[in-house]
């Protein structure tokens, strides 16, 4: 590994100073047992926390808020000189979500201006997870509790402070102008942040020895069509929404107009395909009545439709839905029922052509 | 950066054609040219009230204006039924897929309607009149609730039913008045033989329940699931993909449709609700 590649500091206080000297820097806090982001003050006395895990609130937040302007008229509206930002402590499934947002609003034909502004803009500082939450279960879906691409800059917790990696001309750009920071990274710390690397890797694992598949999710997942364990399930779900609105991955929206005396404007919402009139039209028709037929439309799509659109599947096992969630669906043992569903099935299949 | 897509095009209502009780007609002028396929529908904005998707009911060739014939069935469809001429609105799109018109050439284009679902159809009508030449017949099978519910009166029961190539057949579900035509659903004037099927395709639009039951019909009849071109409503919002409301199993509406073969859709649940 070249020395271009990686620095270190001891303290990651000078670090977040000189970032937030460059544009407004949020860095996760935490409450409670959870961590949320917060905008970082360089003048606080209290340490920023290396965050073990994930925050408990999506990345998306950052990049397709909870409510924006989508449009303004009769004067047309451009997105705004959006302000750099940059976020720090965003782990590795936090990474991965945006890359599969970007599938959906950066799309050559119908390119999101709003997101793709931000996304532009957006200084993305990733680190490594350490003591994987009882719901993260990533390495399920191909994840690791470490970054190797999709940051500027990655962070990794080592015993004589912090190996900072560049990920993109950003960040090369960065560790160039504050140089003065860093230090070389020695290959005995190098060494330590593998292991360490490994270590978390081998706990999540552990963590999640029960959650085996006979067949890749999303074949188990496209089996699932008429499968009962949905009705099964939505008895147990309170229909509080929890689930896609912490989901990083969850992107759906509504428009709707707002006006003032002669200023109208339309707004662009979050919004979540779990509720009861989701998909009604003017008249009452609805196709997702039922909330049985919801909870199969909301895994279908993670796991069946998306990849087959964009070639990727729309679940990266953050588990933030597992921890959110009001009522008892949990989507770890929901993909285990559909697993043993069709096990059955296979049998009845195989006997069936004997 | 292309244009936001969320921005709509600034026109207003120019002209209001009360075409049956519920529904009417209204002629829009948009301040930017606006070009679209038959099939393909647009998101009206009622400025500061919010919008709604709708397909145009006037052929694409008609480029100075556009009309939507719209039922007043909805929040936004009863304040469009309120407005008056030289209403602003916006205008979004044109967006998804319209009819393969290319694909219809040297065939019997056998087209069932019902209801408001005729706005779309008249789109087609009129598309496929203007190079009827190109086409084997085009075979039309309609339906109404009663008389006074059916759109575009004036045309339909004249100068339409006299153009070359055009066999039309009407139904009403209940008649009154001087009404001396077929009673019945719509399914109740479609024959075998109304067209050659081996050398035609079906286009079916109207309340999903025609709609069901048209198919139903066709496909006893011998025409295959990708044959049958049907024209979804779906609760298409933000046009491009990405809101996620009009989704049938692995298709956006706004985008993949609105127009769909059954083929494609047929496995799906609740296609029809």
């Amino acid at each position: 590994m070249s020395k271009m590649q990686t620095v270190l500091i001891s303290e990651l206080k000078p670090f977040l100073d000189a970032v937030a000297e460059q544009m407004e820097l949020y860095v996760p806090q935490k409450t409670g047992t959870h961590y949320v982001y917060n905008r970082y003050d360089p003048s606080t006395e209290v340490p920023v926390e290396f965050n073990n895990i994930r925050t408990c609130t999506p990345v998306k937040e950052f990049l397709f808020p909870l409510r924006e302007l989508a449009a303004v008229y009769p004067e047309p509206f451009e997105p705004k000189d959006i302000k750099p930002f940059a976020v720090f402590g965003l782990k590795d499934c936090d990474l991965r979500s945006i890359e599969i947002l970007d599938k959906v609003f950066t799309e050559e034909e119908f390119e999101d201006p709003f997101y793709v502004s931000r996304r532009e803009i957006m200084f993305i500082i990733s680190s490594d997870c350490f003591e994987p939450a009882d719901s993260c279960f990533c390495n399920v879906l191909d994840g690791r509790p470490f970054a190797t691409s999709g940051f500027d800059l990655n962070v990794s917790q080592v015993k004589d402070g912090f190996i900072i990696e560049v990920g993109s001309q950003k960040g090369k750009d960065f560790v160039e102008k504050y140089s003065r920071l860093f230090t070389e990274t020695t290959e005995s710390l190098l060494a330590d942040r593998d292991k360490n690397r490994a270590e978390t890797q081998k706990q999540l694992e552990q963590n999640n020895a029960d959650l085996k598949f006979d067949k890749p999710v999303n074949e188990i997942v496209e089996n699932s069509q008429d499968s009962d364990v949905y009705d099964q399930e939505a008895k147990t779900c309170v229909e509080c929404q929890a689930c896609t609105r912490v989901c990083p991955t969850c992107h759906c929206f509504f428009l709707y107009d707002t006006k003032k005396d002669d200023y109208f404007a339309k707004m662009k919402m979050w919004d979540s395909c779990m509720r009861l009139a989701y998909a009604e039209v003017a008249g009452g028709a609805n196709p997702r009545k039922v909330l049985g037929d919801r909870l199969r439309h909301r895994f279908m799509h993670k796991f069946s439709y998306f990849l087959d659109r964009y070639g990727i599947q729309m679940c990266i096992g953050c588990g933030r839905c597992v921890d959110a969630e009001a009522g008892e669906v949990d989507i770890r043992k929901v993909l285990k029922k559909l697993n043993e569903e069709l096990k059955g099935k296979d049998k009845t299949k195989a006997e069936v052509a004997k | 950066m292309n244009r936001n897509l969320y921005q709509p095009i600034n026109g207003g209502i120019v002209d209001i054609i009360d075409e049956s009780p519920t529904i009417k007609s209204f002629v829009v002028v948009l301040e930017e040219t606006f070009k679209f396929e038959t099939g393909q529908f647009v998101e009206l904005t009622l400025p500061g009230e919010g919008e709604a998707p709708f397909t145009p009911s006037s052929s694409p060739s008609d480029t100075k204006k556009m009309e939507i014939t719209i039922m007043k069935a909805g929040r936004i469809t009863a304040l469009l039924h309120d407005c008056e001429k030289g209403q602003k609105v916006g205008i979004r799109g044109p967006y998804g897929k319209g009819y393969p018109i290319d694909d219809f050439v040297g065939k019997e284009v056998y087209i069932v309607g019902g209801g408001v679902g005729l706005a779309p159809i008249r789109s087609l009508f009129l598309t496929l009149v203007e190079r009827i030449e190109d086409f084997k017949s085009v075979v039309c099978r309609f339906g109404a609730k009663t008389p006074d519910d059916y759109i575009y009166k004036k045309t339909l029961f004249n100068s339409w039913q006299k153009i070359d190539r055009v066999d039309m057949k009407l139904t009403v579900d209940e008649a009154n008045g001087s009404w001396d035509g077929n009673v019945g659903v719509v399914t109740t004037i479609l024959a075998p033989d109304d067209v050659d099927i081996s050398k035609a395709v079906a286009v079916v639009c109207g309340p999903p329940i025609m709609m069901k039951f048209a198919t139903l019909k066709l496909l006893e009849f011998g025409f295959g699931a990708e044959q049958i071109y049907l024209s979804m409503e779906k609760n298409m919002s933000c046009g491009v993909g990405k809101c996620g409301h009009c989704m049938i199993g692995k298709y956006y509406v706004c985008k993949d449709g609105p127009v769909f073969t059954y083929d494609q859709i047929k496995d799906y649940p609740n296609i029809w609700d």
